[in-house]
């Protein structure tokens, strides 16, 4: 059995101001070989992905050239083109950065709608907060991915935007729940007593004194949600229900490869994407992973 | 205990009639109805007699009466037509659903067969070799979205080492019933299978991981020691056993992921069962179909939540206070 | 009077069966009556659990009371809307116990103690920051704490940060919720005595709830003994300590240790009288169902629940 010793941190009170939480997470990070190899690999592929966007031409990719059909890796071509004789690379930098917004856009969205009803019902608890676990309780048992799956199919004037909301519709339900929990635990604390003696309105006790205290359980969320929504996402577009076509997404190069002559003998229109969706959640998770340790104390790396 | 089960399951009656009454509205909601099917097949159809069988069909009757003329045919085993087939869906369904029953059993099977020992071994030799090797496996492989995984899985295996067939659930030349048939099955089973477990055990590996090495700094575990219980015995019979009830238990749990999971992987091995049937139906617009999996899949979902929690109520009961 | 607690009660439900319906009350506070003088320091005493916590915070409004009345200064704290509740904030305030979860570890010493003057007195940050100041070295904390962290700080200092931030509006109430509990012994003193001081410079009144009756009869002029969610005995300090009449005060008091070791015989004989008082004369003191009878006054300070 190993004995844990704790070595006193010489800490000089008069220079170091006590760091806040992004600061700790933010040290943890960058001590995390793994983790900070992630952040820079992650890190170049949005500068590319996002830079190229923008000197890249979407018409002129889009564009069908049938003299071109399927023709591998080339000088003109980086990855070849696909069955319209469309440039594989170019789609695959606007793929990626679609996918990638369109994950971020449906974290943001989920994550707001979860905090402001985690945090009320956990503050204000009573029939409040039974009517919204119930609520929250039946959408957990939902068979999320086909209902996801009709409503793309049945929703009218289908775009990017109704996709985000139809996923937000079902993905903020976990969130809620965990903010929930850490909320009933904070709302006990003294502190929060102290505040309402001390005649601070109860929104203010929300925002000022417990928001902050979640933050670093916020981060980790967030940053585990992102890698997921982008699978998520990624996996309905190569089903079809996914972006509409005029969005392409990775998931679009992907699901070329469900022509079985596609997958066998033309890597390069499926693979890319593919290994490209992988190391992306790959460096997301692992960053998440790192910033789960330094959100808590015991694992902190030093 | 009967106390808990029992409210336990009147929870489940609400959640049942609004998840049907979600599906009913869905359904209504998706262009074209019961005659549509028909329409199709008789297109010279003449609008009067249209109307006059909307009419007798009760397709005109306000909402709440149709929901509960929907609710009784159902609760009969009527799930309508679909006109794709021209067969009813009970029929449809009847022939697909083994396909996906034998493919999600395999890949639960599977499933623990690879989380216990790879979770005992790198919960017990932390800091190990092998220990540093399964975490790595379980940090990539709860990354890994399972669509991708399979294809690669596909391309590898399937085309370009040729080990295992690609697609179909079975060879079209063996005979029922004969054990070429069942090795068929088998061998048409086995990369599908692998790959939603090769995802899907992580989940359970670092849960195993995680709870073995919480258990084994317990007090209770000391005093085991301490008492010079041979380290087999202190991890078989205290550690182990309090670890591995409610793996058990997540069992209904897995029923919601093992679905979604079954669309993907249907669709990427062209495997004959529910989730193909789903996505091929979605596509042809054969709406009545879609609504009975969406509700299958939905029950489905609910019972196996209800069986874990209440599993979990038996293992573990602090559960059953509130 | 400054504070008049009548018939006070806390009642929660206790759900049972299947249907969950309301089967029994937990009495946390079961009909207290008590009232505080202005200037004096007013000692609840019990065993955890007995209901001088819950009735600490429902004066300050913490706990909503099921029945009875709350009158500060003449008003009824219980009837208020939160609203209404407002201003009288300002005139009671409250330790905690727990110098740790009671400070916000993401707040600096600046904010924590500024929090009630920002709800109450717009102030500019300047001016905010000279009270502040001036208060911390009141407390006896050096002024350029106020940019630092509560954890920071050591278990005594962290109460009396509590006790500056409780200060801040010149209180004319203060609840002390076993204010010392939580710190070293050597500690212990220090914040009590320090306590004392500010109560002359502020002219305070303290209602001080605590277990420990050596603390109690250091700070406390007059003394109520709570049980299972009822007063038994209410007299003055001298009433208490030197003539117990309830059977529960006699048990509590031969509780206390004695540190000269040549008593120790005399202090077991008297425990084990006690004791055996007890088990013999317990029907005399509870009724049938185990509650205690309605104080009855024996002498013009001095009351004791007895049938």
């Amino acid at each position: 059995m190993k004995i844990e010793v704790n070595r006193p941190a010489p800490v000089d009170i008069a220079s170091e101001k006590s760091p806040s939480a992004l600061s700790i997470m933010w040290r943890e990070l960058v001590r995390d070989r793994l983790a900070l190899v992630s952040l820079i690999i992650l890190s170049v592929i949005l500068l590319i992905v996002y830079g190229a966007s923008i000197f890249l031409d979407q018409e002129e990719i889009v564009k069908v050239d049938f003299l071109a059909i399927h023709s591998p890796p080339s000088a003109e071509h980086w990855l070849g083109t696909d069955y319209g004789g469309r440039d594989v690379f170019g789609q695959l930098i606007i793929g990626a950065r679609n996918s990638f917004t369109i994950g971020l856009a449906i974290t943001l969205i989920t994550g707001a709608i979860g905090l402001v009803v985690g945090l009320v019902a956990g503050y204000f608890g009573g029939w409040i907060d039974n009517v919204i676990m119930r609520i929250i309780d039946f959408i957990l048992v939902l068979p999320f991915l086909m209902l996801v799956i009709v409503f793309v199919a049945i929703v009218p004037k289908y775009n990017v935007a109704t996709f985000i909301l139809i996923m937000s519709a079902f993905l903020w339900t976990g969130k809620a729940r965990l903010i929930r929990a850490k909320t009933l635990a904070e709302r006990e604390l003294d502190y929060v007593s102290a505040s309402k003696t001390l005649g601070t309105p109860d929104w203010k006790i929300i925002l000022f004194q417990i928001l902050p205290n979640l933050s670093s359980i916020i981060i980790v969320n967030l940053t585990l949600n992102l890698a997921g929504n982008i699978g998520i996402e990624s996996g309905l577009t190569y089903l079809g229900f996914g972006l509409p076509e005029s969005t392409p997404s990775l998931g679009t190069l992907v699901s070329y490869a469900t022509n079985p002559d596609v997958l066998q003998n033309k890597w390069w229109v499926w693979l890319p994407a593919s290994l490209l969706i992988l190391v992306m959640m790959l460096c997301i998770n692992f960053i998440g992973q790192a910033l789960k340790r330094a959100a808590d104390a015991r694992q902190r790396l030093g | 205990m009967l106390k808990f089960i029992l409210r336990r399951i009147l929870i489940m009656i609400p959640q049942l009639f609004l998840l049907s009454v979600l599906i009913f509205l869905l359904a209504k909601a998706m262009p074209g109805d019961a005659l549509t099917g028909q329409l199709a097949a008789n297109p010279k159809m003449d609008p009067q007699t249209l109307e006059e069988m909307r009419e007798k069909l009760g397709l005109n009757d306000p909402v709440h009466i149709q929901y509960i003329r929907w609710v009784k045919n159902m609760l009969q085993g009527d799930l309508g037509l679909s006109y794709t087939h021209q067969q009813p869906v009970t029929d449809l369904l009847a022939g697909r659903v083994g396909n996906t029953v034998l493919l999600s059993a395999a890949i639960l099977v599977l499933t623990y067969l690879i989380a216990i020992p790879l979770g005992v071994v790198s919960g017990r030799w932390t800091n190990t070799w092998a220990d540093k090797l399964i975490v790595g496996y379980s940090y990539i492989g709860y990354a890994t979205p399972l669509f991708i995984f399979a294809l690669i899985m596909l391309f590898v295996f399937g085309f370009h080492l040729g080990w295992f067939p690609t697609g179909g659930s079975v060879d079209i030349q063996v005979e029922e019933g004969t054990l070429a048939y069942y090795l068929s099955k088998l061998n048409h089973l086995m990369l599908p299978a692998l790959s939603g477990a090769l995802i899907n055990t992580v989940v359970t590996i670092q849960y195993l991981r995680s709870e073995i090495i919480d258990t084994k700094v317990k007090d209770f575990v000391k005093t085991a020691r301490a008492k010079g219980v041979p380290e087999r015995q202190i991890y078989w019979r205290h550690i182990l056993r309090n670890s591995f009830l409610p793996i058990a238990a997540f069992l209904g749990y897995e029923i919601t992921g093992l679905i979604g999971g079954s669309v993907f992987l249907e669709s990427i091995y062209s495997y004959p069962g529910l989730g193909q049937l789903f996505l091929q139906s979605i596509m042809q617009r054969d709406y009545s179909v879609v609504t009975a999996l969406v509700m299958i899949s939905g029950v489905a979902t609910l019972v196996g939540t209800l069986l874990s929690d209440i599993i979990l109520s038996a293992v573990d009961p602090r559960i059953r206070i509130e | 009077m400054l504070l008049d607690v009548r018939h006070l009660k806390v009642h929660y439900p206790v759900r049972g069966g299947f249907f969950r319906r309301v089967v029994d009350y937990v009495k946390a506070v079961d009909d207290v009556s008590f009232s505080l003088n202005q200037g004096e320091t007013y000692g609840l005493v019990g065993e955890s659990g007995c209901g001088k916590t819950t009735t600490g915070r429902t004066i300050i409004g913490l706990i909503r009371a099921t029945a009875g009345e709350v009158l500060f200064e003449g008003t009824d704290l219980t009837k208020l809307s939160r609203r209404q509740f407002h201003p009288y904030r300002k005139d009671i305030q409250m330790i905690f116990q727990d110098p740790y979860s009671s400070l916000n570890p993401r707040k600096r010493v600046l904010d924590i103690i500024a929090e009630p003057l920002r709800n109450f007195e717009k102030l500019s940050p300047h001016e905010e920051r000279k009270k502040v100041q001036s208060m911390l070295e009141r407390v006896g904390l050096s002024a350029d704490s106020i940019y630092k962290y509560p954890h920071e700080f050591s278990g005594g200092q962290r109460q009396r940060i509590g006790i500056a931030r409780a200060l801040m509006l010149n209180p004319k109430l203060i609840i002390a919720d076993e204010p010392v509990s939580a710190l070293d012994v050597s500690v212990q003193a220090q914040v009590l005595n320090f306590m004392k001081d500010i109560q002359q410079d502020y002219g305070l009144t303290y209602l001080f709830i605590s277990h420990d009756l050596g603390i109690i009869r250091h700070m406390c002029d007059r003394i109520g003994i709570m049980y299972r969610g009822r007063l038994v005995e209410e007299g003055t300090s001298e009433d208490i300590f030197a003539n117990p009449q309830h059977i529960y005060t006699k048990r509590l008091l031969s509780a206390i240790p004695n540190a000269d070791p040549r008593e120790r015989g005399k202090q077991t004989a008297l425990r084990r009288e006690v004791e055996q008082e007890y088990a013999q004369a317990y029907s005399r003191y509870f009724d049938e169902t185990g509650r205690a009878y309605p104080l009855k006054p024996i002498s013009p300070t001095h009351s004791v629940a007895i049938p």
